[in-house]
Order: structure tokens, then sequence, then C-alpha cells
């Protein structure tokens, strides 16, 4: 999970990253207020969780307390990529001398941590390792021993830090290690890392993205998972416990894994257009499918609905009776259609026929999805 | 004999008690896998589809020389129970678990490296010898004995792939699901070299999918030191950008890398032929078994 910028710049502090004082305010009353109390002049910055902000015109400066007001009240009814803007930090303004980068991110295919310090920064560490790949040094780094200062030091020096700033760097470095570390980042980078007088470091923009398999153990946190969902068919999905992302079409899809979900929305994509992804991974019930069928189906426009689920971990008799229940409740006019196999595969047909669902008993989803196709253009 | 696992591997369900481990320790002894144990802390003394549990790991090996072993247990426990398998000397295990913090993850992998245990998911569908014996939940009826290999990152899809090969006359020595979390414990090359060296398989196909390196560096691998035909399918080719299709590692970053388009040039270029279609597979296959 992306964590706001203000989120991750509260985690920074709390392990000893210098951040510029900020406030994050949803008013221009507000904003005005934080900005008395920080000092004038100010960054207002929109608070969504997208990179490009600079780009996108959602980062302005306000040297005074009116266009703090003007500006804070202009961002909060803009949107971003498409994304509203809910929140504004108000951050204090400083001149900068010089910009780096810091980054802990993860290596999937070794994996360990790899930790990245770069001489430049205010650019995407890919920019960087392509376009400058001297002013960047990435090594992986042993989860049981962490990165020791020691190292850390050796890191700067080698991408032409100096002297005194070596001590300060290297020291931010092993504190952006700890918040890797105690918040189970995927990745957490400070980008850039501003030079504001000599030896003094400020984290202008900081970027954390906590593992969701450990947000159990980060509760202190109290950190709102679903509201940060700003689509609300995906805030739903979040909610009963499936992964659903809203696409442009017009054929719903429910499928019980994620690989098969994909390859289901490839075929589809064939000769027509999925309205959603939805996957449920291991955890189908009656009520989950109930759910399931619910969520899919308010999507507006929807013409068919296909079900591509397998019996391995998952009870598909027990989804089943969700779907027909709701079938049946609701009156569902559109044509359902319904691949599923595995173990208790033919009690499954059974439950679905009895609810007006089409079972296609071929093995390939294929044929399943040519079969909906045949539906809607009437030669099924 | 395929490979990782036969019929007379000595196999252990750890979380045999709770829900999921009670009803898949029922198919996988119905498939005939050599269950010898099982374990749930605090429920020594139990007896579950006739097999004896155990309150440690310990003991069930000592009693009853347990060799492999899969967990059915919550996320919360993955690392520790992992931990503690491994100290006793285990060969194999396999990860069903889903939803692993992916920093214990890391953790259980560097804690490995000096054992020689073969840890497969977390996320994994498991591991079939098909005919012989099952370490996990993937649904029997879906496979056939054969020659093919299958390797894949997702379990449903790795079904898909199997059935259609199956019902065509394809059937499988051993199929592997590594599972597509972020961080995985076995990458594909292990699994290829795997293969490579089994008398038992021709072929190997590899279902993949967006996100991560692991079909681009299983394209170098193949490159170097397969000899074997391998074909392979890659889903997602219409994903969206930066977003999340549910499997934890199935998220395309900006840069081009992990798109499926990226995996599918990587693997052509490596002489591997990539259907565009789950069913596709079969007639690759075919094709592959005509010419070799």
């Amino acid at each position: 999970m992306r964590l706001y910028e203000f989120e991750a710049s509260g985690l920074f502090a709390r392990k000893g990253i210098p951040v510029p004082r900020n406030a994050v305010v949803t008013s221009p009353q507000e904003a005005r207020e934080k900005a008395e109390e920080i000092g004038l002049p100010v960054m207002l910055k929109a608070q969504v969780l997208t990179g490009g902000r600079g780009l996108a015109g959602a980062v302005q400066a306000a040297e005074s307390l009116d266009q703090v007001e003007r500006g804070t009240e202009s961002l909060l009814a803009s949107s971003v990529k498409g994304l509203p803007v809910q929140q504004v930090m108000v951050a204090q303004k400083v001149d900068v001398a010089k910009e780096l980068y810091l980054g802990v991110i993860i290596d999937g295919y070794r994996g360990t941590p790899v930790v990245i310090v770069s001489s430049e920064g205010g650019v995407s560490v890919n920019q960087l390792v392509m376009e400058q790949p001297k002013s960047v040094a990435m090594r992986p780094v042993s989860i049981s021993k962490g990165l020791r200062l020691a190292e850390a030091r050796e890191m700067c020096r080698e991408v032409g830090i100096e002297g005194h700033e070596v001590t300060q760097v290297a020291s931010i470095f092993t504190a952006l290690y700890r918040v890797f570390e105690s918040y189970d980042c995927l990745v957490a980078e400070i980008n850039p890392l501003a030079r504001v007088t000599q030896g003094k470091y400020l984290g202008l923009d900081a970027k954390v993205e906590i593992d969701d398999s450990s947000l159990y153990r980060h509760i202190d946190l109290h950190l709102d998972v679903e509201g940060r969902i700003d689509n609300p068919l995906e805030r739903k999905g979040r909610e009963i416990g499936v992964t659903y992302v809203e696409l442009d079409g017009d054929i719903g899809l429910i499928a019980s894994g994620a690989g098969l979900g994909m390859a289901s929305m490839d075929i589809i994509k064939q000769k027509m257009r999925p309205a959603n992804f939805l996957e449920t991974g291991g955890g189908i019930t009656e009520e989950l499918l109930y759910d399931v069928m619910d969520l899919v189906m308010r999507k507006e426009g929807l013409r068919a609905v296909f079900i591509n689920i397998y019996g391995g971990i998952n009870p598909i008799h027990e989804g089943a009776k969700g779907v027909g229940k709701y079938m049946k409740e609701h009156n569902v006019s559109i044509p359902v259609v319904a691949k599923a196999l595995g173990n208790r595969q033919e009690e499954t047909w059974e439950i679905f026929r009895e609810h007006g669902v089409h079972v296609v008993a071929d093995v390939s989803t294929e044929k399943a999805i040519e079969y909906l196709a045949g539906l809607l253009e009437g030669t099924a | 004999m395929s490979i990782l696992l036969n019929r007379e591997t000595k196999a252990l369900i750890q979380g045999i008690t709770g829900r999921v481990g009670q009803s898949q320790t029922r198919w996988m002894l119905e498939y005939g896998t050599n269950i010898v144990a099982g374990v749930t802390p605090g429920k020594g003394g139990w007896v579950v589809e006739g097999i004896p549990v155990y309150d440690t790991v310990a003991e069930a090996v000592a009693e009853q020389g347990a060799e492999a072993s899969v967990f059915f247990v919550p996320p919360q426990s993955v690392k520790e129970t992992a931990i503690q398998t491994i100290d006793v000397g285990i060969k194999l295990i396999v990860v069903i678990t889903e939803h692993v913090p992916v920093h214990d993850v890391m953790e259980i992998r560097e804690y490995a490296t000096d054992s020689d245990v073969q840890i497969v998911g977390p996320t994994s569908p498991g591991i079939i010898t098909v005919g012989e014996a099952k370490l996990g939940i993937m649904p029997g009826n879906m496979f056939k004995p054969g020659r093919i290999g299958l390797i894949s990152r997702s379990g449903t899809l790795s079904y898909e792939v199997s059935v259609n090969l199956a019902t065509a006359g394809f059937g499988q020595s051993t199929a592997v699901g590594i599972g597509a979390d972020p961080v995985v414990f076995t990458n594909v090359p292990e699994l290829l070299h795997l293969f490579e060296e089994d008398l038992d398989t021709d072929l190997v196909v590899l279902v993949g999918e967006v996100g991560g390196v692991q079909e681009e560096e299983a394209a170098e691998y193949i490159k170097k030191s397969i000899t074997k035909p391998v074909v392979a399918y890659i889903a997602g080719l219409n994903a969206p950008q930066e977003k999340r299709m549910g499997h934890a590692g199935a998220i395309i970053q900006g840069d081009g890398r992990g798109t499926a388009q990226n995996k599918v040039s990587a693997l052509q270029e490596a002489g591997v032929e990539v259907a565009q279609f789950p069913a596709e597979v079969v007639r690759l296959v075919q094709k592959r078994l005509a010419s070799s």
C-alpha cells in the first residue's frame, strides 16, 4: 500500500530523518493557519498517490497567506491524473543547494533489499541509472544484518559525496533503512534529499509503500486502508476481500485466481471488452460469491458476466450457491456464463444450471468466451 | 522419477487441524500422497483423516521419519514454522499460505541459504507428480500422467493449461507452482534445471504472468543451459500499468521491465515458443514434440 507523502514524511521523522516543518490540511482556512505557524514562504503539495506531481502543477509555492488560501482552494478543487485532491500538505519552503537520491527497494528475484544512493536527485531512479550511471551506487544487503553505517559511508564516497557531507548523508541513509525495516516497506525513497546549507540535509519528498500482507503488524500507524482507494468499486472489492480493478468495457469477469483472471481478460479482449478484473484468491464461500456478484453487477452498462473458477483450495460448489442466490434475488437478466472445473465440478454445474447460469463444460477458456460471445450475438 | 516428489516421499502436513488443512489432507491422501504425520502446536495426540498429529515438527520427524512438509499455517506463523522445519532437516517445504509478509519471506530465504532445503512458495498451489503424489491444493483431475514438466507462477492458470494439455493427450511428469508473490523461495531457473536433468520429462511448459523478472531470468538461463524444448504462455498482455492484478507480484512498473510484452520477447529470443492464449500451448507443444 502506497502512503501519502505526509504519512511517509511522518515515518521519516520518527526514525530521525530531517524533514521540513509541515502539516496536512483539508481547507484553505486551515492552510492559512498552518502556514502562519510554519512561517512563509511555503510549498503547497497536493496529496495524491501518484508520481509526477510537479509536472502536473500539483506542487506550488506560496509567498503570502492570501496565496496560501487561493492555492489550497484551487488544489482541493483539482485532480491529478484522474485522482481527486482531498488533502494538501503545507511545508516550509527551503532554498536548495544540491539534490541527491536515497532509496531502499526489494530485488524480488534475488530476494534481498537493495540500497541505492545517487549524488543526483529529483528525477526517477530509473532515469538516473540510465542517464547518469556514474552518479549511482547500489548494493544488495542482508535482511538479517541490514545497512551498516560503514557500508553507507562507503557508498556515499563511491558516488562522489565528500568530507563532512558523507557523515550526514550516510546517517540519513541508515535511518531510511530503519524505516524500510521497521514498517515492512516494499519501497522507501527520499527523492530529493536536499542540501539546504553546509552539512544540513532535508528530505523534501517521501515515497513509502508498505507490503499489504504486513499491514496487520502496523495497526498503530492508524492508516486508512480503504479510504485511499478512490474508485468506489475497487474500494468495495477491498472491503469484501477480493481484488477488483475497474476497466472500460461491458463484460463482467469473476476469476478464482489472478493468473486465470489475467488470461481471461486477455481472451475477452480479442473480440469484446472486459468491464473489470476480479479475482477471489483462495477464500471462496457462498457469501463471498454473492458479494462478488453484487459488486460486478454494479458496473453500468454490463452486457454479460463470465465466471471462471477452479476447485482446488476453493469449494466452488459453495460459491455456485452464492451466485445462484444472487441471480434469484435480483432477477438477473443478462447472460451469466460459468466455466468451473476441479474438485466437485459436476455438483457445481448442477447448482449453476438450476439458477439459470450457462455452464460451459469445455476445458478451454477460449471456448467458454466464444460461447458467451455467441449468446450476445444470438448465435449460441 | 520426475522431480522433487514421488509416491514414496514421506509427507508432513503443518496446520493439519485447520479447516483447509483438514480438507486438503483428505484430497492429498485420496490422490496417493504418503502422508505420515501432521503438526499443529497444542493439538498433539489428535488424529486427522487417520493421520497422527504432533505438537512439534521435531516429534513428527523422530516418530514418523517425515521428509517433506506442506504448510497450511496462517501467514503470521510462516516464518517461525519454516525456521523450525529447516532446523530439523526437512528437505522439501511447500508453502501454500497466501499473504505472507514479504520481509518474512526474505528472512526465511536468507536463513535457508546454507542448508540444502528446497522451499516452494509462498502462495503456491503446490507440487504434483502426476499419478503418484501431490503436496498442495491442485485438483488432481486436472492432470494426467505424461512427459511434460510444468512450471507456473499462478495456481489456477496452471490447472487451465494442464487440463487443456491432458485433454489433448499430453500428460505431465511433475507440475510445480512457484507462487506469484514479489519474492518467492524457488525461482524458475532452479526448476528448469531439475526438469533438464529429469529422465521422465521431454518438454517444459512455463506459465508466467506480468510483473517481476522471473521470465526474463528464465530466458537467460534457457539460452545458456537448457537443451529440452520449452513452451511458454504469459498472462496479462492487457494488464493496466501500476495496477495490482491480484497477485502481489503482478504489478507493472513504469520502466518497461515486467510487462508481458517484454517477457514474450525475452523468451522468444531464447528460442522459446510463446502462446498467445492458454489453449494455444497445446498446439505449440504438439509442434515442438513432433520436431524433436
